[in-house]
C-alpha cells in the first residue's frame, strides 16, 4: 500500500512555561488532494498542530512525514527548502502593512530566489508576471500597487492566498482563514481555497470555527479537544451527540450561510 | 539490571533524583520567599511612615535632621509589633500586594481568637525565620488561618477608606508630602517669592535688550551646536541599530541570549543615568587638545547610544510576530525574514526616534557646551560667568528660536512618519 501523503505520528507539544500540554499524542494521516478541516474550541490545539507541520513551532515529540520525508528530522536548511512547497494563510492575514500588494505577493517567492537579490527588493521578471497572474486569479489585479493596509479584510486575505499561490504549493495550511471576516466574505475566501484544492490539486488543511463551513467545504473533518483527537471522519458523521462531545454540553450550533 | 526478575531491582526513589529533589525544594523556597516578601513589605511600610513622621517632627521642633524620635531599639520593636498586629488582621499591605488574604478553613474571615493566636505565634516562626521553611508555618496552623488568593466572588469590596491598606496609602502620601515640604520650603523664602519680584527687574531688562554686535558670531556658534548634534546622532545610530537587536527581549532567547540581554540592558541603564554633562567632563579631560566641540560630540554620542538602543529595542519587542511567521512559512531564510518581516515594521519608528533624539541632542549640546563642550553653550556660559546679562540674554533668545524651530520641524516630520 502506498504511503499516505501526510503522516502525523504521536505528535506532542508541551509549552515550556507552565507545562501546558497543547497536543497530546496525536496521530492521523492525510491523503493527497484531501480538504481536511480541523475543528475544535479555541485553545484546543488547532493552531499548534498546523504550525508543527511546517515547524514554525518545534514539536516536543512525535514524527511528521510529508510524501515520505520525515519533516521532524530535517536540518533548518532542508526544512526551509521544504517550506517552499507548504503555503500558509493566517487569521490575521499577516501582510506587510506598509508595503504594496505586489511586494506582499512576491514574498511568496523568497525561498526560490537568491538572498542577495531579494534583500535589495529585486525579483525576476518571471516572478513579477506570476504575481500579476495570481492577483488576477484572486480578483485583485487592479490593486497590485496599492498599499496592503488600504484593503478590506477580505481583500487582504485574498492577497494572503495569492502569496501562498506564489509558492506553487502542494500543501496549504490555513489557520482560521475566515475568523476575522464577515460571513459573506468568508464564503468568497473559502471558495478560493476550494478552487486551489480542486483545480490545482493542492492538499488543504484548514482550521475553522464554524461547523457549517467545515461541512460545506471539507472532504473530511478531524476534531481536537484539549490537544487530543476526538473525531476523524466525513462531515456527515458529525451529529448532535458528536457535536456536544467536541464543543461541550452547553454549545449550540451556529449556522453561517 | 534488566536481567533480574520484576520487582527485585527497584528504581531509585523519585526524590533522590536531581529533578525530584528540585521538585521538593522549589515550592518550599517559593513559599518561604512569598511569606518573607509579605513580612518585609509590612515592616518596610510601618518603618517608613515612622521615619517620615519623626523626620518632619524633628525638623520643625528642633530644626535638625534626625530619623527617629525614640531610641533605635524601641523603633525596631514597635515596628515589628505593629507589622505583626497588622498582618494578624489578614489584609495588610504585604498581603494585598501578594493578592492574598488571611482566611480560616472554608474561606471564613478570621475570628478574634484566631487573630490573637496568629499574632502570638508569628513571633516564634517569622522572627527566627526557620519557622517559614515549613510548607504551612506553625503560627498559621495554630491559628487555623492561611493566606489564600483574594476572591471577590459574591462579595462587595469595601471602599478604600474602610480598608487598612487604603488608609495606610493616604497617610503615607500626607506624611511624605509633609516631610518633602519641610525639607524644601521655608517660611522666609516663601514670603520673598511673593514680595521681592522687583529685584529681578534689572536682570530681565538686560535679557530683553539684545546686543546686536554679537549676533553673527553667536549664529556661528549655533551652527557648531547643530553640527555637534548631527554628528552625535548619526554615529549613535550606527552603533545603536545593531545593539538594539541584542537588547530586545523577544529576540534574545536561551541562557546565552538572556545573559547578553541582561548585561547590555544594565550597561545601557548606567550609561543613560550618567548625565551628558558628566560625560562631557570625562571626555574634556580625555580628548580635548584644542577643539572643545569634539568632547561635546563624544559626550552626546555615548548618551544617545544608550537612549536610542533602548527606544529601538522596545520597538523591536513590540513587533507583530505574525508577519515573521508568515514570511518564515514561505521558506525564507533569516536574512530574508529580517528584510521582509522585521525591517518594514521598525523602519519608520526608528527614523522617528532618531529625529526625536536629534532634537534632544540640540538642546543637550547647549548644556554640554556650558562645561566647555563647545558651541553656543560655551559662549552662554562665558557671558554668564562675566555677568554680561545683555549678551547672555541675546544668546538665550537665539537658543529659544533654534529650539522652537527644531521642535516644530521634528514634530512635523515625525507626524508624517507615524
Amino acid at each position: 500500500m502506498a504511503e499516505p501523503y501526510l503522516v502525523v505520528e504521536n505528535l506532542t507539544k508541551v509549552y515550556e512555561r507552565g507545562q501546558v500540554v497543547a497536543l497530546k499524542d496525536l496521530s492521523f494521516t492525510v491523503e493527497k488532494g484531501e480538504f481536511l478541516v480541523v475543528i475544535g474550541l479555541s485553545g484546543s490545539g488547532k493552531s499548534t498542530l498546523l504550525r508543527c507541520i511546517n515547524r514554525l513551532i518545534e514539536p516536543t515529540a512525535g514524527r511528521i512525514f510529508l510524501s515520505g520525508v520525515e519533516l521532524t528530522k530535517l536540518s533548518p536548511r532542508a526544512m526551509r527548502h521544504m517550506r517552499r512547497k507548504i503555503g500558509m494563510i493566517f487569521q490575521q492575514f499577516n501582510l506587510i502593512k506598509r508595503a504594496t500588494v505586489m511586494t506582499n505577493v512576491l514574498t511568496g517567492r523568497l525561498g526560490y530566489n537568491p538572498t542577495l537579490l531579494t534583500l535589495l527588493g529585486r525579483f525576476p521578471k518571471r516572478d513579477r508576471e506570476l504575481a500579476l497572474k495570481n492577483l488576477e486569479r484572486v480578483g485583485l489585479s487592479e490593486k497590485a500597487y496599492v498599499r496592503a493596509d488600504e484593503l478590506s479584510g477580505g481583500q487582504q486575505q485574498r492577497v494572503g492566498i495569492a502569496r501562498a499561490l506564489m509558492q506553487e504549493p502542494e500543501l496549504l495550511l490555513a489557520d482560521e482563514p475566515v475568523s476575522a471576516l464577515d460571513p459573506a466574505t468568508s464564503h468568497s475566501v473559502m471558495q478560493y481555497l476550494e478552487q486551489m484544492n480542486k483545480e490545482d490539486g493542492v492538499t488543504v488543511l484548514a482550521s475553522l470555527h464554524f461547523l457549517s463551513l467545515a461541512r460545506r467545504y471539507g472532504t473530511r473533518i478531524i476534531a481536537l479537544k484539549d490537544g487530543q483527537l476526538v473525531f476523524d471522519g466525513p462531515p456527515e458523521a458529525i451529529d448532535e451527540v458528536k457535536f456536544k462531545e467536541i464543543y461541550g454540553e452547553e454549545a449550540e450550533e451556529v449556522e453561517v450561510r | 539490571m534488566t536481567n533480574y526478575p520484576d520487582g527485585i531491582v527497584k528504581d531509585p526513589p523519585k526524590w533522590l533524583t536531581p529533578q525530584g529533589l528540585l521538585d521538593i525544594v522549589t515550592p518550599v523556597l517559593q513559599g518561604m520567599g512569598q511569606r518573607l516578601g509579605v513580612v518585609f513589605l509590612d515592616l518596610l511600610a510601618v518603618g517608613v511612615v515612622w521615619i517620615l513622621v519623626s523626620y518632619t517632627v524633628n525638623w520643625h521642633s528642633r530644626g535638625e535632621i534626625s530619623y527617629t524620635l525614640a531610641p533605635w531599639w524601641l523603633f525596631g520593636l514597635v515596628t515589628v509589633e505593629l507589622a505583626a498586629l497588622w498582618e494578624s488582621f489578614g489584609h495588610s499591605l504585604g498581603f494585598k500586594v501578594a493578592r492574598r488574604e488571611l482566611v480560616g478553613p472554608g474561606g471564613a474571615p478570621p475570628t478574634p481568637g484566631q487573630r490573637v493566636r496568629y499574632f502570638l505565634g508569628w513571633h516564634f516562626t517569622v522572627l527566627p525565620l526557620v519557622g517559614l521553611v515549613f510548607q504551612r508555618p506553625w503560627h498559621e496552623r495554630w491559628a487555623g488561618l492561611s493566606p489564600q488568593p483574594i476572591s471577590l466572588e459574591g462579595r462587595i469590596p469595601p471602599p478604600w477608606w474602610r480598608t487598612s491598606v487604603g488608609i495606610y496609602v493616604a497617610v503615607f502620601l500626607v506624611v511624605g508630602l509633609a516631610a518633602a515640604t519641610s525639607t524644601t520650603v521655608d517660611e522666609e523664602s516663601l514670603n520673598r517669592l511673593f514680595t521681592q519680584a522687583w529685584r529681578t527687574v534689572k536682570f530681565w531688562r538686560a535679557l530683553f535688550s539684545p546686543d546686536q554686535s554679537i549676533i553673527l558670531p553667536s549664529i556661528r556658534d549655533l551652527l557648531v551646536t547643530i553640527f555637534m548634534a548631527v554628528m552625535a546622532t548619526s554615529f549613535a545610530v550606527v552603533v545603536a541599530v545593531p545593539l538594539s537587536f541584542l537588547a530586545a527581549r523577544n529576540l534574545m532567547r536561551g541562557p546565552l541570549g538572556r545573559l547578553i540581554y541582561t548585561t547590555l540592558r544594565g550597561a545601557l541603564s548606567i550609561m543613560r543615568s550618567i548625565e551628558p554633562i558628566v560625560w562631557a567632563i570625562i571626555f574634556l579631560v580625555w580628548v580635548t587638545a584644542r577643539r572643545a566641540p569634539f568632547a561635546g560630540v563624544l559626550a552626546l554620542w555615548v548618551h544617545s547610544i544608550a537612549d536610542l538602543t533602548k527606544l529601538y529595542a522596545e520597538r523591536l519587542e513590540s513587533i507583530d510576530p505574525g508577519l515573521i511567521e508568515a514570511i518564515t512559512a514561505t521558506g525564507a531564510n533569516r536574512l530574508q525574514v529580517l528584510r521582509y518581516a522585521v525591517v518594514p515594521q521598525i523602519i519608520n519608528p526608528y527614523i522617528s526616534f532618531t529625529l526625536y533624539r536629534w532634537d534632544i541632542n540640540i538642546r543637550m549640546a547647549t548644556v554640554v557646551g556650558v562645561v566647555g563642550g563647545g558651541g553656543i553653550g560655551q559662549r552662554l556660559f562665558f557671558y554668564l560667568k562675566n555677568l554680561a546679562w545683555q549678551q547672555a540674554g541675546t544668546v538665550m533668545i537665539l537658543i529659544v528660536i533654534l529650539v522652537w524651530a527644531i521642535d516644530y520641524l521634528s514634530a512635523r516630520l515625525r507626524a508624517k512618519l507615524a
